[in-house]
C-alpha cells in the first residue's frame, strides 16, 4: 500500500515526509503499529493520526494513495 | 460608536453596519497577553469588540519584549493586564477592557468564563489548555485556540457546532495531556517572535469571523500553520469516544488538571542557596538533563550529564548517592525528571529540582 506521511512539530525531527509502500498495511492500526517499530520515539508521545485529512478516531481502513498526518499537541503561547 | 473609525470595514462588501454593531455588542475574554494575546487583543480591540477581558497573572520580562508587541522596554516588572489594557484603551476609548489580574484555576474559570460569549484560548501551558477546554465545553462557549512550537502553530475552534458535525473539543484530539517534559515549550524549546504574532492575528481573524458569521471560520477543523514553508494543512475533527469531560459543576471541580500547587509531589523544589548546601555532601549528584548542544555550558566534573533524550536507559542503571539534584534551562524538564526518579526510587532516595533553571540562578553557575 503506497502511502505519503506528513508530520508536525517535534516529530518532524525524526519522521520526514516520505512515502512508503508496505504489503500489508491496510487500516490505520497497522500503520500505527508499523510507524511505532519504525520509530521508537513515537511509543511515548501523545500524538494523533489524520487519515486523507480526517482526524482518525477508530480503526479505519486505508485505501490506494492514503495521506496520513500525524500531529503532536502543541501547547506554547 | 463613531461610524467613521470603523468606514473601512464597514463599507466592506459582506460586513456592513450590522456585522458592526455585532462586534460592539460580544464579549470576548482573551486568555493569556503574551506572544498570542497581544496581537489578537490589538485586532480585537481595534475591530471594535465591544467587551474585551484579559486574563493574565505575570509580569512583563526582558524576554517577552521580542514576540509581546503590547510592552516596551520601561514596562519591564509591571503587570502584563495592566499595560496591555491602558494601551488597548488609547487604541480605542470606545470599548470597554476588563482586567483579570489572575491565574485560571478550577475555583474562578467557570465564574469567569460565564461572563463572556466567546474564548480565545492563548496560554503557554497545557494545565491551562485542558482547564479552559473543559469549562468552555461545560458552560458551551465557542473557544478559539491556538498554539505554537517551534516554527510551527494550530489554529481550531471548539465547541461551536456546524451544518455537518456536532461541536468538537480539544480532547477529541488530544484525550488526555502529555506528561511535563515530553513537549518543550517555548521557554525551553525557544519561538520565533513572529510566528505567534501570525497565530494570534489568525485567532483574532477567527473571532471576528465566529461573531459576525462570515465565511468559514475553523469549526471543528484544526490548522497547522509552518512559517518555514508556509504551509498550511487543515484536518477535520471528528468526536472521539477515549475521554469523558466533566458534565456538572461538582465533576468539573473534581478533576485533576495537574495544578501542581495541589496534591503531594514527591520530589522538592530548591533554590540556589539550597543547592549549593546539597553540593557539599558526597552523597549527592548533580544532574544536567540539558541536551548537549544547550548553553552554558556547565563544569562536567561536577554537574553529570544526562540529557532527556537519553533519560531512559539512565533510568536502567544504578547509582549509589542518596540525593539527586535535577538542573536545566527553566526547571521545568528537571521537574520531568525528578518526576521519573522518584517513581523509580520512591524514598530510597531524595530527588530535588533546582526550580527556575540555570536561567532563574545564572549568577550562581556564571560564577562556579
Amino acid at each position: 500500500m503506497e502511502i505519503e506521511i506528513i508530520s508536525f512539530g517535534q516529530i518532524t525531527e525524526f519522521i520526514k515526509h516520505q512515502k512508503i509502500d508496505i504489503a500489508g498495511i491496510t487500516d490505520t492500526e497497522t500503520f500505527k503499529q508499523y510507524i511505532e517499530n519504525q520509530f521508537p520515539a513515537l511509543k511515548g508521545m501523545k500524538y494523533k493520526l489524520a487519515l486523507n485529512k480526517n482526524i482518525v478516531q477508530e480503526n479505519t481502513e486505508i485505501t490506494k494513495k492514503a495521506v496520513i498526518a500525524i500531529m503532536p499537541p502543541f501547547s506554547g503561547g | 460608536m463613531s461610524a467613521e473609525r470603523y468606514n473601512r470595514q464597514i463599507i466592506l462588501k459582506g460586513f456592513g453596519e450590522e456585522a458592526q454593531q455585532q462586534l460592539l455588542r460580544a464579549k470576548v475574554l482573551v486568555i493569556g497577553a503574551g506572544g498570542l494575546g497581544c496581537p489578537s487583543l490589538q485586532y480585537l480591540a481595534a475591530a471594535g469588540i465591544g467587551h474585551i477581558g484579559i486574563v493574565d497573572d505575570d509580569t512583563i520580562s526582558l524576554s517577552n519584549l521580542h514576540r509581546q508587541i503590547l510592552y516596551t522596554t520601561a514596562d519591564i516588572g509591571k503587570l502584563k493586564v495592566e499595560v496591555a489594557a491602558r494601551r488597548l484603551q488609547e487604541m480605542n476609548t470606545q470599548i470597554g477592557i476588563i482586567r483579570h489580574p489572575i491565574r485560571l484555576q478550577k475555583n474562578n474559570i467557570l465564574d469567569i468564563v460565564s461572563r463572556y460569549d466567546f474564548i480565545l484560548d492563548g496560554t503557554d501551558n497545557f494545565e491551562s489548555r485542558y482547564l479552559i477546554n473543559d469549562a468552555c465545553a461545560l458552560l458551551n462557549k465557542p473557544l478559539i485556540f491556538a498554539a505554537v512550537s517551534g516554527f510551527e502553530g494550530q489554529l481550531a475552534i471548539f465547541n461551536t457546532p456546524d451544518h455537518l458535525t456536532p461541536s468538537t473539543n480539544y480532547r477529541d484530539l488530544f484525550p488526555v495531556p502529555p506528561n511535563k517534559g515530553e513537549i518543550p515549550n517555548c521557554a525551553e524549546n525557544g519561538i520565533i517572535g513572529v510566528l505567534p504574532g501570525i497565530l494570534g492575528t489568525m485567532a483574532a481573524a477567527e473571532t471576528i469571523k465566529l461573531i459576525v458569521k462570515i465565511g468559514q471560520p475553523l469549526t471543528n477543523k484544526i490548522l497547522n500553520y509552518n512559517l518555514l514553508t508556509q504551509e498550511q494543512y487543515t484536518i477535520n475533527i471528528s468526536h472521539g469516544n477515549s475521554y469523558t469531560l466533566p458534565k456538572t459543576v461538582d465533576e468539573f471541580l473534581n478533576m485533576d488538571y495537574q495544578d501542581t500547587s495541589e496534591g503531594p509531589q514527591g520530589y522538592i523544589e530548591i533554590d540556589a542557596s539550597e543547592l549549593v548546601k546539597l553540593q557539599q555532601s558526597e552523597s549527592t549528584i548533580l544532574i544536567d538533563v540539558r541536551e548537549k548542544h544547550e548553553v552554558p555550558v556547565l563544569d562536567k566534573q561536577i554537574y553529570t550529564q544526562v540529557p532527556m533524550s537519553e533519560f531512559g536507559p539512565f533510568l536502567n542503571k544504578e547509582f549509589y548517592q542518596k540525593q539527586v539534584v535535577l538542573i536545566c534551562q527553566h526547571g521545568i524538564r528537571s521537574v520531568a525528571a525528578a518526576e521519573a526518579l522518584q517513581e523509580k526510587y520512591g524514598d530510597a532516595k531524595k530527588i530535588y529540582s533546582l526550580k527556575g533553571g540555570i536561567v532563574k540562578w545564572r549568577d550562581h553557575f556564571l560564577k562556579s
